[in-house]
């Protein structure tokens, strides 16, 4: 120890006296850089105790969802050792097996088109007047969606929110829910269905014509490309049939 | 010599950990730095959805626990779960539009120049005000439903459905909250009442309604 000490740790002190500064540097820019892209702190203080409610409440659904699929997984298993029983539970079973597959309550795999739709990334079209045409809205979700179900999509996920009967994408000043899930660009729009009749659907002048001036214009991120092997999860958000009941 | 060289590549390597430090901080971060942006009005409208979205799942959590527990008795006893199946056939008959439905709910009028993305938005609007099952002037909307405009432009399209004007889009689920939501002020009828200046809109809490079932459920 006394050795140690005794000796000046010159060759340990270059490095360290260039770490901090570089280290320190780092941060600076990568800080500058984003407080260039954002509000000043002093609007974003009133908010902070209801940006803590938003994110908790988004926690708790994350939990909430996880003992739902459980809760499903577990009454399946319940279903399926009972339908073995008799023909009339099997032939109920069957057909619950069927409609779940068409309510997307079950995870789907294949070919279709992947679409990303992103804010445009280019400075030169921030100006004010146009910053609302060079970004995403919650409605250009809604017309893609569309124009897949027109091109006989079989499924559909947004950032891996399954589309289903009750789906909808809500807009709150900018920021998208969809499914009750908190969402920000980039999007990528998965699309299983037949390729070609989803890309003759999306090459359609009369479809989209808005995001496609936009992106033309603005710069605003739009692009369809086929892919196989894409994968979309199941719904994992609440049926919620409470009001209706079968005729 | 090789001190220095020791010392410069020390250096980067710090200098690159300081720039993926925050790099990372961004990207755990993306929705937050966008709900950053918010105003408190938007903020409180999110918190008050995120809440209610909550509140449904809490209530499928609870009714499923029931479930779960008496289809286990009825297997443990023999007797199967029969009414268990039924049950669950019936929920999934409504969420899929394979079945007729019935119940309360509201109906919206709209008589006039209309297009077929406003019809969207509307129908975007009564699922997140939490509609179980929608119909446009009798025709039933189901998962994988589409709006178009007919070709001459005398109709909106339901998949492949021409619908004539004047519209009646009719949502089974709870009246009050979706009454407020399409009537609330800065709300979608507001809007399109801007939008569609000569069209009449009108919105009625209906105590029951009766939906058909989806006319041609899609295959595949």
């Amino acid at each position: 120890m006394a050795t140690f000490a005794a000796r000046p740790p010159r060759r340990f002190s270059a490095p360290l006296v260039l770490m901090l500064p570089a280290l320190l540097f780092g941060l600076l820019v990568s800080l500058q850089w984003r407080t260039q892209q954002e509000r000043s702190e002093l609007t974003v203080r009133y908010n902070a105790p209801l940006l803590d409610a938003a994110k908790s409440l988004q926690n708790e659904q994350d939990s909430l969802r996880a003992q739902l699929a459980k809760l499903r997984t577990d009454l399946d298993a319940i279903q399926r050792g009972a339908a073995s029983q008799t023909s009339t539970s099997r032939d109920l079973q069957a057909r619950i097996e069927e409609l779940r597959s068409a309510a997307g309550l079950t995870e789907r795999s294949g070919d279709g088109v992947l679409i990303t739709l992103d804010d445009a990334r280019s400075s030169s079209v921030s100006q004010p007047s146009t910053v609302d045409k060079s970004i995403c809205h919650s409605t250009d979700l809604t017309d893609i969606v569309n124009t897949a179900w027109r091109g006989g999509a079989q499924a559909i996920a947004i950032n891996d929110e399954r589309i289903v009967g009750s789906s909808s994408v809500y807009c709150v000043g900018s920021t998208i829910m969809v499914n009750g899930t908190l969402m920000s660009p980039p999007f990528s729009v998965v699309v299983i269905g037949p390729q070609n009749d989803l890309l003759a659907s999306y090459d359609d002048p009369n479809e989209l014509r808005d995001i496609k001036q936009r992106r033309d214009v603005y710069g605003l991120g739009f692009r369809v490309a086929r892919q196989s092997s894409l994968k979309v999860p199941e719904y994992r958000g609440a049926l919620n049939v409470r009001y209706g009941t079968p005729q | 010599m090789r001190t220095n060289a020791g010392g410069i590549s020390a250096a980067i390597v710090a200098l690159f950990l300081g720039l993926l430090v925050v790099t990372q901080i961004k990207a755990q971060d993306v929705y937050s730095r966008s709900l950053q942006l918010e105003t408190p009005s938007s903020l409180t409208t999110l918190i008050a959805n995120l809440a209610e979205r909550n509140n449904g799942l809490r209530d499928e959590i609870f009714d499923l626990r029931l479930r779960t527990e008496s289809a286990r008795q009825d297997a443990s006893n023999g007797t199967g779960s029969l009414t268990e199946a039924q049950r669950q056939l019936s929920q999934l008959e409504v969420f899929a539009a394979r079945t007729a439905v019935k119940g309360q709910g509201v109906s919206v009028k709209v008589d006039g120049a209309f297009d077929d993305k406003a019809l969207s938005d509307l129908v975007n609007e009564l699922r997140n005000a939490g509609a179980e099952a929608v119909s446009i002037n009798g025709v039933r909307v189901g998962p994988r439903s589409w709006f178009g405009i007919a070709g001459d432009r005398s109709a909106l399209m339901v998949d492949a459905a021409p619908i004539k004007g004047p519209w009646t889009v009719s949502a089974v689920g709870a009246p009050e909250v979706m009454y407020v939501a399409m009537t609330r002020i800065g709300g979608i009828i507001g809007q399109f009442e801007l939008i569609y200046r000569s069209t009449r809109f009108s919105v009625d809490r209906e105590s029951a309604l009766a939906l058909p079932s989806l006319a041609n459920p899609p295959r595949g």
